[in-house]
Order: C-alpha cells, then structure tokens, then sequence
C-alpha cells in the first residue's frame, strides 16, 4: 500500500518514513485512519452472520485460562453470536440488529415500538432539534419499522441486507443515537451527575451520542434501553478475576429482549441455547 | 428505502429558498446535480469583513448527511480559518474524532443533525471571530493575533474586491 504512484492523494499520503515539511501532518493522520477503517469496512461486514459460540475458545491461547473458563461458562448459556463490524457503532448497531430480529417475532411489541417511536419525534423537536433534518431521520426509521410490519422485511436474510447497507444501516443507528440523546436531555437532572463536572449534557450529547462512530458507554445503553422500554443483557469478557462473565442488566432487574457480549472496546450479539432453531 | 442523500439536499434547499438567513445565498450550481453547491456569504456587519459578498463552493459527500459537506472559498480570502487555496476549517465539517487542528472539546462538530444551514451560519460567526487556535493559514492568524490594523486593512481590500470596486 506504499509508494509514490498514489497521485491522487499525494497531499494526504499517511505518515511515511520520516520528517516532510510539504505534507500536512494533521491530514496524513486523519488519512491513515481513514485507510484503518476502511480495511476493517473490507474485512467485517456491517453485521455478520450467526457463528458457533466456541469459536471464541480459538481466538485466545490455551494456556490463558480467565478466557477459556469464562467462555465455556458462556457456552453453557449461549451458543451462538453474530459479530458486529468495530467502527463505533457496534452497541447501537448490534442492539438494532437484535431488537429488529426479535420485532419480527413480536406484532404487539412491533406496534408498541412504532407508537414510542412516532412520539419520539415530537420530543427532539421540542428538546430545539431542527425539525426537516429530525424528520428526514425519523422517516427513514419509520419506513423500516414499517417494513417489518408489511412483512417486507419478514427473515434473518432480509434484516442481514438491510442491516448491511451502509445508508440504510446508518441512517438507523442515527435515529437510535437522537433517541438516546433526546433522553438524556429530557432527563438530565438525574443523568448529569454521571457526567465530568463542567460538562453540560446537550455538549456531551452533541459530541458522544449523536456523531456516528463515537462509541457507547453504560449512559448510552440506560439511556436507550429506558427511553424505549427494551431490556438488554450484556456479558462482560474481559480479564478481571473469576472464572464466570460479568452479567448486567440494562435496566437494571429487566426481562432482556436481547443479549450482548461485550468483549474490552466491542459488542457482538449473543443467541441463547433456548432459541435454537 | 436507504436515506436518501438526494432527497435530502432537496429539502434543505427548499428549506433555504423558503426561508433564507440572513446574509446567505446557497443552492446547486446545476439543478441536475445537488451534490455541489454555490453560496453567497455576506460579511458579517460591524466586523472587518462587512458587505463584502464571497463567493463559496459547496461538495456533498455521496452519504450525505452521514458525512459532512466540504466547503472551499472560491475567492479571495485572508482568514486563520480559511487555507490560502479557500478551504474552509471550522469544527462543524468534522466529525469528532477528526481533529486536525486540536478545537476546542466545546466546539460544535458534525452530526447527521445538523444542515447546510448551520454551516453556513457558522462561518459567517467565524469571520466574525476568527477562532485563533486553529491555524489554517498562520500568516493570518499571526497577523490577526499581533498587527490587527494590517490585517483589517486587507480584509478590506478583500471587501471591495469582492464588490468589483476598484481598491
């Protein structure tokens, strides 16, 4: 990927070999990130296909055992999980993902969610949102809601195509994003004191919830999941002490829709042996 | 289904044509392509740039508004925000995380939320206030910073250039 025939972008070469005063750095950096992220776009689909669970146990080595006896805990309850492409959007995408699955399962709770979202609109506007572009976002959600209602989008493969249009699929994350950050503003009395002091929420907001690619922490996934009234179970694997994962669950006492795992930095989605099909 | 960049752009113009702020013209340069715009920003009143009219371009990446607009002065300018070849570096044509110029943490940045529109009302408030962190072009952000009368004296050349008057 090196060399200097890449004419087109001679200005934005990424930091090579030494010191050039004719190439902006700051650029170059910002190219080298772009070409970072577009080789894991190349390598990792938006949102993957189902594997088998055990697959996990190959990616650690064998003598590293917090992770294999974390994951064979994990594989007593799961077996399967779908990966999420790591660009940022990998919580909200993922959840998304998960939820819509499950919303194809589920006429009452597909209505129910169309109802909250409709609503929703109303509130970002009224939070000084600009009403055309709160709607352009809102209709595109809207039309896939409604797509799982006509049946147009009925199965795994169908969502999977959805999902995996990179318009379609980020214009949903957007939406899940002003969602959140539209309750987060409507509750910030309490949720502010989870912020750095000097920090106003409509700052936090307009910085780490409503750009794409700016990863969740746990504010975002209460935030989401009280908004909509839409339980998530999340399994932490990571290397802290114990021979189980980390379970929460957001709310706190919920009855989980959907179930994550979250590995330092990433969420994939998680199927329980229950749902086997 | 996918949202579409098109659909949008159109609705933005409307949105402009409709109700247009002050001190702005913008819409295609073709109607038969939406994806590059030209806009008319007016020099903000009661600053150093005032009633001159500049000329700008205006390209839309093709997932707009996932990605934001680039924006490139076609005329002359002398600002610490404007490279000398006119393009424009404010924070709101970034999204966080791209962060060339090291803006301040408060400083209003890209989302699919914001428009055309506030864009454009951010650099009319940038030729208000230059902000002299982020130096584009260091001749004039060190002109600005240490010879404020040299630096007014060229905003005005660019003024009345700008208005075909001669110098």
């Amino acid at each position: 990927m090196e060399g200097p025939s890449n004419a087109e972008s001679s200005s934005k070469d990424p930091v090579k070999d030494g010191w050039n005063p004719d190439i902006n750095q700051d650029e170059a950096i910002i190219a080298q990130q772009r070409q970072i992220e577009k080789d894991i776009a190349d390598s990792i689909k938006l949102v993957g296909d189902k594997m088998d669970l055990s697959f996990l146990l190959s990616e650690y080595p064998d003598e590293d055992d917090v992770y294999k006896n974390k994951i064979k805990s994990l594989l007593k309850k799961y077996h399967l999980l779908r990966r999420t492409r790591p660009d940022g959007n990998c919580f909200f995408r993922g959840f998304t993902f998960a939820y819509f699955e499950y919303l194809i399962t589920d006429a009452q709770e597909l209505d129910r969610f169309i109802d909250v979202s409709n609503k929703i609109k109303d509130d970002l506007i009224a939070l000084g949102f600009p009403s055309f572009t709160i709607e352009d976002i809102h209709e595109n959600f809207m039309n896939a809601l409604n797509s799982l209602k006509t049946k147009e989008v009925s199965n795994e493969e169908q969502l999977l195509n959805l999902f995996n249009e990179q318009g379609t699929s980020d214009y949903l994350v957007v939406f899940m994003r002003l969602l959140t950050s539209g309750y987060l503003q409507k509750n910030q009395e309490f949720y502010s004191s989870f912020l750095d002091s000097g920090l106003t929420m409509k700052n936090f907001c307009s910085h780490e919830v409503e750009p794409l690619n700016k990863e969740s922490d746990h504010i975002h996934i209460i935030a989401l999941t009280s908004a909509i009234g839409v339980g998530v179970c999340i399994n932490y694997l990571d290397r802290a002490q114990g021979d189980q994962v980390t379970v929460h669950y957001f709310p706190d006492n919920c009855d989980p829709k959907i179930y994550l795992l979250y590995r330092p930095g990433h969420y994939d989605i998680l199927y329980l042996r229950k749902d086997d099909v | 289904m996918a949202g579409s960049p098109l659909r949008r752009l159109m609705a933005e113009y409307k949105q402009l044509t409709l109700n247009p702020p002050e001190g702005i013209i913008a819409g295609p340069i073709d109607e038969e392509n939406f994806f590059e715009w030209e806009a008319l920003i007016t020099g903000p009143e009661g600053t150093c740039f005032e009633g001159g009219v500049f000329p700008a371009r205006l390209v839309f990446p093709p997932d707009y508004p996932l990605s934001p607009p680039k924006m490139q002065f076609t005329c002359e300018m002398f600002h610490p925000n404007i490279y000398p070849d006119g393009r424009v570096c404010i924070s709101i044509l970034h999204a966080p995380g791209d962060d060339p110029m090291g803006y301040e943490s408060s400083a209003e940045r890209w989302s699919p939320v914001q428009s055309v529109e506030k864009v454009l009302l951010s650099v009319i408030s940038m030729l208000a206030e230059p902000n002299e962190e982020s130096g584009a072009n260091v001749d004039a952000a060190k002109m600005w910073r240490e010879d404020r009368n040299q630096f007014y004296a060229i905003a005005d050349k660019l003024v009345r250039k700008s208005l075909n008057i001669p110098v």
